[in-house]
């Protein structure tokens, strides 16, 4: 049977654009990007509380995103959340050991992330390193609790 | 001395539902004839030919065509008989998708390595053997009913069969084409050695080319001959079917109660109630 | 009382005769698919599955962009009426890539298919049935199940994921211009919302297998329907019939189990 080059055409198109729009879906809307994965070092802090931190959330510095969680588990020493954060290699070496790792809320309803600010010390977190100073997930729960015990107790 | 039977058909039977279609229908088609199955409609003929080409199993009985069990073949042993046989469909059955050329071509194409330009020659001497050489580019939306049916024999016909089966050739034709169709069976089955099982109700032009002749009815084989005993046989239900006669035998109404009751309501009442 | 009886069991046996039916239907569509779907691939076969893929794929894309473009833009419309409530219309993005990526594409993209190829797959092969086209193929020495329903089935099979992929990048699309360019949300916003939120693996990735389940199933029942009809015209017009209420209903159906063994935690 001869093919007709018109039809040929047409479904090549029609493959491709398939294709683009799998790549547009990819770079696009789910922000995969083409370079190699950028090189990453890898941080720990402990919370004593994550609220609804999830793994791949954002981990920002001055709002700037800066890495993202890679795991969350419970340390059965301590009986708290150890959460590991990949950072940009670019930080390493440049975080003073008494950094601190808060976990925030994008808005009121929005999504947790990691919030890091630095501190003044002149000695600098290495790859593996431990954030100390932890400051953990506002649980509303806890705050309206706290809010009426205050109430009751003036 | 007869010729050994090209295809042998012993004691079958097929039901469809509840309906008995064949109850032990025995014949034998000799090689290079022209073998007609006549019979009053839906008496099964179509069946018949379904049954002979594999299509359809039996529940009983057997169909030999050159010695093998159409029934008891493989798939693909089924498949290699099939490219020994033709069939012209009652409605042509032309692919809608191809134009008159590639019908033609169709068969050469899947069952040969041939080359181009041979399987163009080919399908233009097909073409020109049905008169239709001129026609090859149109599709069968294009056709007349009796082009179609003639571009459906060249197709037929593509592989050199042994054997063509011919489902109502004359059906729904108007006097030329069927005369042209009449011409083209029996030209064909004599130049090219066929054994070709022609199904038809119409007696004349049937009779005008048929070596042999059986006729079916209610399930069986109620008479064969030649055409010349046809014509003038004495047998009650061949002469009803030969010169038409409304009632006879083979009975005008269809099954039914009686009508007096019928029409009193009472059987229906029965079966209900 | 004995009419009642022998009434009641004139019932249970016509509704047990219909179980049969539906069991064997069932195993002949099954045998059919694996039959039809186990070709060898030839210069002809792909020849023949272009074909149709120019008659599923490249007819039906008109259709399905742009009933994306139209869900995209209502869903950015609804979702910042909602979201502006909360403050949260900077989220736009992400509930309009994720209702899209996730679930409106692959069922709605399935759901005009089914429509649109689907009912046209099931009248064309039935037609070639009804005119004994199938019939004289296997007359020929060719099976029907490779020639005519391979090609359609594996057409099928790779249009629709294409074409959900489509939805989505156009339905994007449409909410982006709803929300940023008409309602004001930020656009960086848009699309950073929607980048920090969308997984490839798991929202892409999750969409085309539903995409890729639905074709298959789509496609099968089209043909199947086409393959297994009455040859009469009432025939053709109840199974086209049949096969968009079956293949809607079986796309509706799958997808909550399959949620529901993506996203649902199972």
């Amino acid at each position: 049977m001869k093919r007709s080059k018109t039809m040929e055409f047409g479904v090549g198109l029609f493959m491709l654009a398939g294709i683009i729009g799998l790549v547009f879906l990819g770079l696009r809307v789910s922000g995969l990007s083409l370079s190699a994965p950028t090189q990453t070092f890898q941080l720990q802090a402990n919370f004593s509380n994550i609220g609804g931190l999830k793994p791949r959330a954002r981990v920002t510095m001055a709002g700037v995103t800066v890495g993202r969680v890679e795991s969350i588990d419970l340390d059965t020493d301590w009986y708290d959340a150890r959460v590991v954060l990949s950072l940009d290699s670019e930080l390493e070496g440049q975080l003073s050991q008494d950094s601190t790792a808060a976990i925030l809320t994008a808005g009121l309803l929005g999504e947790q992330y990691i919030g890091l600010s630095v501190g003044g010390s002149p000695e600098m977190l290495e790859d593996g390193g431990v954030i100390r100073d932890t400051q953990s997930a506002l649980v509303l729960e806890e705050l309206i609790q706290q809010f009426v015990s205050n109430m009751a107790g003036s | 001395m007869t010729p050994a039977p090209f295809i042998e058909i012993d004691n079958l039977h097929f039901s469809r539902g509840d309906h008995d279609i064949f109850r032990g229908v025995n014949l034998r088609i000799p090689h290079g004839q022209v073998t007609a199955i006549m019979g009053p409609s839906g008496t099964g003929k179509t069946t018949l030919l379904k049954l002979i080409g594999g299509q359809l199993t039996p529940d009983r009985g057997r169909v030999l065509i050159d010695g093998q069990d159409v029934h008891r073949l493989s798939r693909k042993a089924l498949f290699t008989l099939r490219k020994r046989m033709g069939m012209l469909f009652q409605s042509g059955a032309l692919f809608s998708d191809l134009n008159v050329f590639e019908n033609v071509a169709f068969p050469l194409r899947v069952h040969t390595d041939l080359p181009d330009a041979m399987i163009r020659d080919l399908v233009l001497m097909k073409l020109q053997a049905v008169g239709l050489r001129g026609a090859r580019n149109l599709t069968p939306a294009e056709l007349s009913g009796g082009m179609a049916r003639r571009v459906a024999l060249a197709r037929a016909i593509a592989l050199d069969p042994e054997l063509v089966l011919y489902d109502e050739p004359f059906v729904g034709q108007d006097p030329i084409s069927m005369g042209v169709l009449v011409q083209l069976i029996k030209r064909l089955n004599e130049a090219l050695a066929l054994t070709s099982v022609v199904v038809s109700h119409d007696i004349k032009e049937t009779l005008s080319i048929a070596d042999y002749l059986y006729l079916i009815a209610d399930g069986q084989v109620v008479s064969e001959g030649t055409p010349d005993t046809f014509d003038n046989s004495e047998d009650p239900r061949v002469s009803q079917f030969v010169h038409g006669q409304p009632d006879g035998p083979v009975p005008f109404h269809y099954p039914a109660p009686g009508f007096y009751s019928d029409m009193l309501g009472q059987s229906h009442a029965k079966r209900t109630g | 009382m004995r009419s009642l009886l022998t009434q009641a069991s004139r019932r249970i046996t016509r509704f047990g005769r219909k179980g049969c039916e539906t069991v064997e239907a069932l195993g002949r569509a099954g045998t059919f698919l694996a039959q039809a779907g186990i070709g060898v691939p030839s210069s002809e076969g792909f020849s023949l599955w272009l074909r149709q893929m120019h008659f599923v794929g490249v007819l039906s894309l008109a259709i399905v962009l742009v009933s994306g473009l139209f869900i995209g833009m209502v869903l950015a419309l609804q979702g910042y009426t909602i979201l502006v409530d909360f403050g949260a219309e900077q989220a736009l993005g992400q509930m309009v890539a994720l209702s899209l990526l996730r679930e409106l594409a692959p069922v709605v993209a399935a759901l005009l298919f089914a429509g649109r190829a689907g009912s046209a797959l099931t009248a064309e092969i039935g037609l070639m049935k009804a005119t004994e086209q199938l019939t004289s193929m296997e007359m020929i020495g060719v099976d029907p199940l490779k020639r005519v329903v391979a090609p359609r089935l594996w057409a099928g099979f790779v249009a629709l994921p294409i074409l959900t992929v489509g939805f989505s990048v156009v339905g994007i699309y449409g909410g982006y211009l709803v929300g940023v360019e008409w309602l004001g949300v930020f656009e960086g916003s848009y699309w950073s919302n929607m980048q920090a939120s969308v997984s490839f693996i798991v929202d892409v990735g999750n969409g085309m297998i539903k995409s890729l389940v639905f074709a298959l199933v789509v496609t099968w029942i089209a043909v199947f329907q086409g393959y297994d009809l009455v040859p009469t015209s009432e025939g053709i017009s109840r199974a086209t019939t049949r096969t968009v209420v079956y293949s809607s209903l079986a796309v509706l159906g799958l997808d909550f189990v399959l949620t529901a063994v993506m996203f649902g935690g199972l």
